[in-house]
């Protein structure tokens, strides 16, 4: 493609100095490949000489795009990670999963009451759950799938709004699922009720909004925009700064 | 909890819990249904304690039909624990006992009578017990064809028992969703017993047992010529009332057929 | 060398010497720099200041300026169609808003076109990735919003001013300040779960170059809080998306006004076309380019391809002489150099510490500043230090967050950070973390007014790909403010345009002409632009590649 810096190969490729210098080998979807130690699943991946077009995104754990499952050397358990945020290891049997197929319930969170039975009736399937737990296995963000779901399961808008809150929408937790139960869809909803209704609403915001669409600031704003050059600057260097007089730094 | 308090004992609310999945496995090769269950009894051995008291019949049942199928089978044991491989282990030796029992075995009934601050003198009340406590009889907390759990408490609370022959009959449980008008009808036939006899009340403990006979039975009204539902009093509301406990935890107001008035005409409240 | 906690025993040394100052550090603050002192520091130390790291841009809106030489490079490049094997008379998608990225400005604009009348069907989200793989996504410290007594929207605009050195355009620095109301309630309905006190308002920490504290943040998941909500919303509504369908191209019509976009489909290699009375850029960072060997923080895709389709139609790119380097991205160890240690850390106390335990600098200046601060402490100071990978750095004293605010703190407010560094091994609860300056922003872009116009008929532009707004400096807190005030604004306006609108005869002559500017100039390379995904395949593995399939 294009001529630009090689930067995140090359760095990888000066492990010589690390504690542990030398090669892991990984198995890509059952092919072996010889990795440099040091280096997230998706780097070395990329090493090997593949360039993903699915399966990656942020590639600093926020987006869920890289779910990876992988098994290690001997061993028969299966574990879940994200590609970008998990270092290889010698022996690791690896698949990364793009996509998840799992249906949305369409809602208008403007109409819906944050009453107990609001997720149970537009996630039905959450009364299946068996408590088996595999979601909570599959969560690379350490999330207590389970408990969410079953605190949804509750009508506990709030607590499922909690426990759900680092979820990255990876879809491991709903690809495992036997009840076929969509995760991350519920959590979604339980954080907007939660958010919307349950939340206090901020009273500095509506009064300071009213303020502005009653166009209280517009004069001092204008005054600023035409004001002479010299005369800003002073105004800027004038500020006081709150974090420095609270010693909040 | 009030009401343990009251009675000079103490009970610990759990902190980690879920729901236990209703209906133990009915088939034996079935485990995937216990696992509910056990990570429930695994919460109170996390918590350090052996025995927990269980408020829900259904909850009741299927916690005990479970604790009995891993205590009985090594196997199943082993199979279930290994599959939780993340959690400790179940080592089955955590009791399960029904609110009742412990009223009953724990506290005693003759004490609950001494501690009795408004006896429900002149109430005439129907005891009704449902399914979930009695069957099957290798977990039933009383004689599964003729129960006096119920019509002990009342007579320690100063109640009059109005026995009927279909306390022990189902009150339809589940069809309640989706053919609620059988269980409208199920309220009818068990509650007309009781009326024929002059009940003015019927008390039971199943949370769902009480939604059939209370809103479902209101329902029923429209069903059947000429019928009216009695109230239908959670047992907990009547030993909170005979105590002198605070009313308004009780929610009186929320029940489909009105049983404040009842306790008004008998002097109750 | 041994490892101890995660560090080399070098590097651990130096953290005991932190420990040994911390005390004596609790609670002070050094003075803010004046702003000659900015200056100097800057001049010296910023890449923005230093020679040979921009050159002249040769033709076309922006002649005779200074761009950073990647994007320059990249312009001067041949465009990826050549129009004479493009059938624009099979169109594929006909609309009315095309918008061209699914981060966060795309989502906003599609939401508020949808409010403001456009049918569902009528609107196309056309994107690299996925619907949300953006750099919306992962920002973490907070979105800023004048909402408390003490604080006001006048005071606001003079941080942004102030901070983009006086530099942005007054009006949309204006229009920042005064919407983020508007937005911060847009926000509250749809149910986005910021931090509260008990007393429902905002929990508000203060940022770098704010004279305020109004940084809005959802523990440290701000922007995955926001986007992922707003997301859903889409959804709800069925607004289409094309996932991993970038725009290579736009099409114009007879009269010199965007209409439309040639669109690849990554996996199916085949194009489509795309007939649209109103285009809106929001295709966001360019921080994937690696301007002057930087790492980033910014996600896979960006790669800046709105710059580049922008110049092929003639609209005008500003403060591309400027790149923001964030000054605490992740230097060790090695899997996570580049990644994103969110400001926040400073808001909460943690300090920048030398190898020898010494705070050196006030931790809040603008981001800039902050920067080319710790790029002077490494290098004219040499008070840093290397780790075995040849990575420079500085500390960032973590560990004082809990000292000052309580045990806990860090874990319940930096989750995502606590998260990160444990699985590579480093707890940042107990020690330090390693930092360098990590490109991060694209301050400036494709200019707009405050109705997100370019200088092009049909070619709206909202988000991090626009120009203007922050000038040749963004504070903290004020990017995820942008997308979506100006998100909100492309949506709105562009549903007003569209009904005034009838495309014409569609053409790619645009792409001829450029053509044969870079012939005229004699500019012969084998580069193309835009450049879609980054190279990162293992030199080894490409040293051998065949093109066959």
């Amino acid at each position: 493609m294009s001529e630009n810096n090689n930067i995140e190969a090359s760095q990888q490729e000066t492990n010589d100095d690390e504690i542990k210098s030398g090669f892991y080998e990984i198995y890509v979807m059952g092919k072996r490949y010889k990795v440099p130690i040091g280096m997230t699943i998706m780097k070395a991946i990329e090493y090997a000489g593949y360039q993903f077009i699915r399966s990656c995104g942020c590639r600093a754990g926020f987006c869920g795009a890289c779910s990876t499952v992988y098994r290690k050397e001997d061993e028969q358990k299966l574990n879940f990670a994200l590609a970008c945020q998990t270092l290889v290891e010698d022996g690791m049997y690896l698949v990364q999963i793009p996509f998840v197929p799992a249906s949305k319930a369409k809602y208008d969170i403007d109409e819906l009451k944050p009453e107990e039975n609001t997720i149970l009736s537009i996630y039905p399937e959450i009364a299946r759950c068996v408590s088996c737990n595999t979601c909570t296995k599959s969560c690379p963000q350490d999330i207590d799938v389970m408990m969410y779901i079953q605190n949804a399961l509750r009508g506990n808008i709030q607590k499922a709004a909690e426990l759900s809150f680092d979820c990255i929408q990876c879809g491991m937790c709903a690809m495992r699922c036997p009840a076929d139960i969509k995760h991350y869809h519920v959590g979604q909803l339980a954080r907007r009720l939660c958010g919307k209704y349950l939340d206090e609403k901020s009273e500095n915001l509506k009064v300071r909004l009213q303020e502005v669409l009653d166009g209280k600031y517009d004069k001092e704003i204008e005054e600023l925009m035409t004001m002479d050059p010299d005369k800003v600057i002073e105004k800027y260097k004038s500020r006081s700064i709150e974090a420095a007089e609270e010693g909040k730094a | 909890m009030a009401i343990t308090e009251a009675l000079g004992h103490k009970l610990i609310e759990m902190e980690k819990w879920n729901c236990c999945g209703v209906v133990a496995s009915l088939t034996s090769d079935d485990l995937m249904h216990h696992l509910a269950s056990i990570r429930n009894l695994i919460h109170v051995q996390d918590e350090g304690e052996d025995k927990v008291v269980v408020l829900c019949d259904m909850c009741t049942n299927t916690l005990k039909q479970t604790n009995l199928r891993v205590t009985e089978s090594q196997d199943d044991l082993e199979t279930l624990n290994e599959f939780m491989d993340k959690e400790n282990e179940y080592k089955g030796n955590v009791t399960v006992i029904h609110f009742l029992e412990f009223l009953r075995d724990e506290v005693g009934f003759d004490v609950i009578k001494k501690k009795v601050k408004r006896p429900l003198k002149g109430l005439r009340i129907m005891p009704y017990y449902g399914c979930m406590l009695l069957r099957p009889a290798e977990v039933a907390i009383d004689d599964p064809e003729e129960p006096r759990i119920l019509a002990d408490l009342i007579k320690a609370l100063g109640g009059e028992v109005v026995d009927t022959p279909y306390k022990i009959e189902c009150c339809g449980s589940y069809h309640t969703i989706d053919q609620k008008d059988v269980t409208s009808k199920r309220a009818g036939k068990i509650s007309t017993f009781g009326v024929d006899r002059g009940a003015d009340c019927i008390m039971l403990s199943c949370p769902l047992c009480k939604y059939n006979l209370d809103t479902r039975g209101k329902e029923a009204e429209s069903l059947i010529d000429g019928y009216h539902q009695i109230p239908v009093f959670y047992y907990t509301q009547l030993i909170a009332l005979a105590l002198g406990l605070d009313m308004e935890p009780l929610d009186l107001e929320g029940h489909a057929v009105d049983p404040i008035k009842i306790l008004k005409e008998r002097g109750i409240v | 060398m041994k490892i101890i906690e995660g560090y080399p025993d070098y590097m651990y040394e130096s953290i005991k010497k932190v420990e040994e100052t911390r005390p004596s550090r609790v609670g002070v603050i050094p003075k803010g720099m004046t702003l000659q002192e900015r200056e100097e520091v800057l001049t010296k130390f910023h890449p923005d200041f230093m020679d040979g790291t921009r050159r002249e841009v040769r033709f076309g809106p922006n002649k005779g300026e200074l761009i950073y030489k990647g994007i320059v490079d990249l312009l001067e490049a041949r465009p990826l169609i050549d129009p004479k094997k493009v059938d624009l008379d099979k169109v594929d998608y006909d609309v009315d808003v095309l918008i061209v990225g699914g981060g966060g400005a795309g989502t906003v604009a599609a939401l508020f076109a949808h409010g403001s009348g456009v049918p569902v069907d009528r609107i196309l989200i056309t994107t690299k990735l996925r619907h949300g793989d953006a750099n919306s996504m992962m920002a973490q410290g907070g979105i800023q919003s004048a909402d408390r007594p003490e604080d006001s929207p006048s005071l606001h605009y003079l941080d942004i001013y102030g901070g983009g050195h006086f530099t942005n355009n007054p009006k949309l620095a204006k229009a920042l300040a005064l919407d983020s109301l508007k937005i911060m309630k847009w926000h509250e309905d749809l149910g986005v779960m910021y931090d509260r006190e008990d007393d429902g308002n905002f929990l508000e920490l203060s940022g770098g170059g704010t004279c305020r504290n109004r940084l809005h943040c959802a523990k440290d998941y701000t922007g995955m809080e926001i986007m992922r909500n707003i997301r859903d919303q889409a959804r709800n509504l069925e607004i289409p998306v094309l996932e991993f369908a970038p725009v290579i191209e736009f099409i114009m019509d007879d009269s010199g006004t965007v209409s439309g976009a040639v669109v690849l489909n990554m996996e199916t290699q085949d194009y489509c076309i795309i007939k649209a009375k109103a285009v809106i850029l929001a295709t966001g960072g360019d921080g994937r380019l690696h301007l002057e060997d930087y790492a980033t923080t910014n996600h896979y895709g960006a790669t800046g391809d709105g710059l580049i389709m922008s110049y092929h139609v003639g609209a005008n790119l500003r403060d591309l002489d400027t790149m923001q380097i964030h000054p605490t991205g992740a230097a060790y160890p090695e899997a996570i150099v580049g990644f994103l240690c969110t400001e926040k850390i400073r808001g909460l106390g943690g300090q920048p510490v030398n190898k020898d335990g010494e705070l050196f600098v006030f931790p809040l200046e603008p981001r800039d500043v902050e920067s080319a601060s710790f790029i002077r402490e490494c290098r004219e100071r040499k008070k840093g230090l290397v780790t075995p990978t040849g990575m420079p750095g500085v500390w960032l004293d973590t560990p004082m967050i809990d000292v000052i605010h309580g045990e806990g703190t860090i874990e319940k407010n930096l989750a995502a950070m606590v998260r990160q560094f444990k699985r590579v091994g480093i707890d940042m609860v107990k020690n330090p973390i390693f930092v360098y300056p990590t490109l991060h922003y694209q301050n400036g872009g494709v200019e707009i007014n405050e109705n997100c116009e370019t200088a092009v008929p049909g070619l709206f532009a909202a988000g991090e790909v626009s120009g203007g707004v922050h000038g040749k400096n963004r504070l903290m807190g004020n990017s995820l403010l942008d997308y979506n005030v100006f998100g909100r604004r492309a949506g709105i306006n562009v549903a007003e345009y569209i009904t005034k609108r009838t495309v014409g005869k569609l053409t790619l002559s645009h792409v001829d002409k450029y053509n044969k500017t870079l012939d005229d100039l004699g500019i012969d390379t084998k580069r193309r632009a835009p450049i879609i995904l980054p190279e990162y395949r293992g030199k080894e593995a490409l040293a051998r590649a065949l093109d066959i399939l």
